[in-house]
């Protein structure tokens, strides 16, 4: 019997987070209208936007049933290598920006390797590179940041940051790379059989084995796709803020989990959704905005943090039940 | 011949000695202990890390230095190590009022001279304190916006801090307190973390909802102080437009008072700090008990802030 639409709506996995933003934007208008702002929305955007790009890597390595915990340390540490490379004149920027990429690259390999070679959980794995990689960023800087002032007239700077106002909004070129990057993974994880062998991964490893997918060649090339995808949000973000510390991205690997997994996609693999990461990156980021222009008190910012995070745990799982006994 | 066989023993033990002569050497360097609360990747850490890393080069001691981001346990494990470890002296920062006052007693009782310095902390058991008077340093910025009248009674001032209840900004709040207090004028602190871009994000979110009430910033801490220009310019808030005044112990910070987003920045001589702490132990481990503090800094506007642009630029 062909469903209702209102019965496949229902079964999307994306209601819920969908719900959740909305109920946000209502309350928070509510209470301040500059919350809908102009300048508001580009200022909200403009950070939410670089952890984002971690968060739809994350996605689909989650899908596959593994996580990342070292692209905090990657996002700083990219920052730091390509700023060195460039400014003790060793090579052009945008050589350094593709040395930076495919050192990323290799960190993701080797977590990858060990995932699947050593049989190693990546929980340990990539907490263990965390380590290594945020303690050669502190050690090969001496803790000095890397000067970012040159970049202003650097073409490779204007094309991954320049900014632009479209209609009184200040957005910057990240966006543009976030939404291309949302589409690609939206597709690749819908549309191809590649999306199908990490969904499979994540699943059930063994049966997907046994049906000719290559597990393991799967899951090292997400980690590679994580970790590539970290540095060029820490190299953006390193333009924009015109810093590079090798100390910058410390917790971003919580808060990008959390984004994945209030978006829906599980947290044992087998299923993701790049739509509901989308959604959960706005519901955190915006979260975050809308707390301090509504004026809660400055030192109890985490408390609201938390309790709203809590809250919509709790109202995100009965969603959840209710999408379920929609299917 | 026996003076011949002697001639050869001594030929054949010259390397021995020399090993042993090497060997006394290298023990008769000393080795001090640098512990921090700070970040190791906060900008002006890296100053107090590198006036430390001068003093080891220019006397040949050993300096064993470490970062424990404000987390007192870790701090605290520092010490009792450094502790047991005996060496000549330790110099530490406080990373929370009262939380070393134990392990102060237990390296004085172990005889180990033990010099504070950064931040300073009366209930403990120090031998000296060297670098800025925090409540003063606070008193000194609110005293300036009350002089150059850029607040009145009444006001609102915004106090961004990178680590909400830590001694620095919780001992430069209360000095500010002390001024504004009486004026009526009040203020918030908000927290910003110690993420750079977690920072800017904050201040622009903070600035944004409260542009309208916030007539002057207090900046507790370099990060934040240095972030003014970014978030003025993410914002849309020209130089000059609010008053602002904090640290200025980074070159971000001497740009923006040399180009007016800060009107005037407090310098701690981060360096020199560091120096003159390991100084103080050294000389305590040498029998000379230390009976002063040391307060280092200075108020800087535009007209100065040139020099200090100048002894951060050439780190």
């Amino acid at each position: 019997m062909e469903r209702t639409w209102v019965e496949r709506l229902v079964a999307k996995p994306e209601l819920g987070p969908f719900i959740l933003l909305v109920l946000e934007l209502i309350v928070f208008t509510a209470i301040n209208p500059d919350f809908v702002s102009a300048l508001n929305i580009s200022n909200a955007l403009t950070f939410t936007v670089e952890l984002g790009l971690i968060a739809l890597a994350m996605t689909l390595l989650m899908t596959s049933g593994e996580f990342d915990l070292s692209v905090g340390s990657v996002f700083g540490f990219s920052a730091v290598l390509m700023w060195t490379l460039f400014n003790t004149g060793l090579v052009v920027m945008p050589v350094a920006f593709v040395i930076t990429l495919l050192v990323a690259m290799f960190i993701g390999w080797a977590n990858g390797m060990l995932v699947t070679k050593q049989s190693i959980p990546s929980f340990l794995v990539t907490l263990g590179m965390l380590l290594v990689v945020r303690g050669t960023a502190l050690y090969a800087t001496q803790g000095f940041p890397q000067n970012t002032w040159r970049a202003d007239n650097q073409w490779l700077a204007q094309v991954l940051v320049g900014d632009m106002t479209i209609f009184g909004l200040r957005l910057y070129m990240s966006m543009l790379w976030f939404v291309l990057a949302a589409l690609g993974t939206h597709y690749v994880l819908t549309q191809t059989k590649v999306g199908n062998w990490i969904q499979a991964s994540g699943g059930n490893a063994n049966a997907a084995r046994a049906r000719g997918v290559p597990v393991n060649k799967v899951k090292i090339l997400l980690f590679m796709f994580s970790s590539m995808m970290a540095s060029f949000a820490g190299i953006i973000s390193s333009i924009r803020t015109q810093a590079a510390n090798p100390n910058s991205g410390t917790g971003y690997e919580l808060e990008v989990i959390a984004m994945v997994v209030i978006g829906g996609t599980v947290l044992t693999g087998g299923r993701g959704t790049i739509v509901g990461t989308v959604l959960g990156i706005l519901i955190l980021r915006l979260m975050r905005n809308g707390i301090v222009l509504i004026g809660v008190p400055g030192l109890a910012y985490n408390i609201f943090i938390g309790g709203i995070i809590l809250g919509m745990m709790v109202l995100h799982n009965y969603l959840e039940r209710r999408h379920h006994a929609g299917t | 011949m026996l003076k011949r066989r002697n001639l050869l023993s001594a030929a054949a033990l010259m390397p021995f000695a020399a090993i042993v002569g090497t060997a006394k050497a290298a023990g008769a360097a000393k080795t001090y202990y640098w512990i921090s609360h700070g970040g190791p990747a906060d900008p002006v850490w890296t100053y107090f890390l590198s006036g430390a890393n001068t003093w080891a080069a220019d006397t040949g001691a050993t300096v064993k230095t470490s970062f424990h981001s404000g987390d007192v346990p870790s701090h605290q494990e520092a010490l009792r190590a450094a502790i047991a470890a005996k060496p000549a002296g330790i110099v530490t920062t406080s990373p929370d009022p009262g939380s070393l006052v134990k392990v102060v007693d237990e390296a004085r009782a172990a005889g180990i001279p033990i010099i504070n310095f950064n931040t300073p902390d009366p209930k403990a058991n120090f031998q000296a304190y060297v670098g800025a008077d925090l409540g003063v340093v606070g008193k000194g910025w609110a005293q300036y916006l009350v002089d150059k009248k850029l607040v009145k009674d009444g006001d609102f001032i915004w106090m961004p801090v990178e680590v909400p209840g830590a001694t620095y900004g919780v001992q430069e709040a209360a000095g500010a307190a002390t001024v504004l207090k009486p004026m009526n004028i009040t203020t918030e602190v908000t927290d910003t973390t110690l993420d750079q871009a977690e920072v800017i994000n904050r201040m622009a979110d903070y600035l944004t909802a409260n542009r309208k009430k916030i007539k002057a910033i207090i900046g507790l801490g370099d990060l934040v102080t240095g972030s003014i220009k970014r978030v003025f310019d993410q914002v849309g808030v020209k130089p000059g437009e609010i008053p602002v005044v904090g640290w200025g112990n980074s070159t971000d910070t001497t740009q923006e008072v040399l180009n007016g987003y800060v009107n005037a920045a407090q310098w701690q001589d981060p360096q020199a700090t560091s120096y003159m702490a390991l100084s103080l132990a050294a000389m305590a481990s040498n029998g000379i008990p230390p009976g002063f503090n040391i307060i280092t800094g200075a108020l800087y506007g535009k007209d100065t802030a040139g020099v200090y642009d100048k002894i951060l630029s050439s780190k």
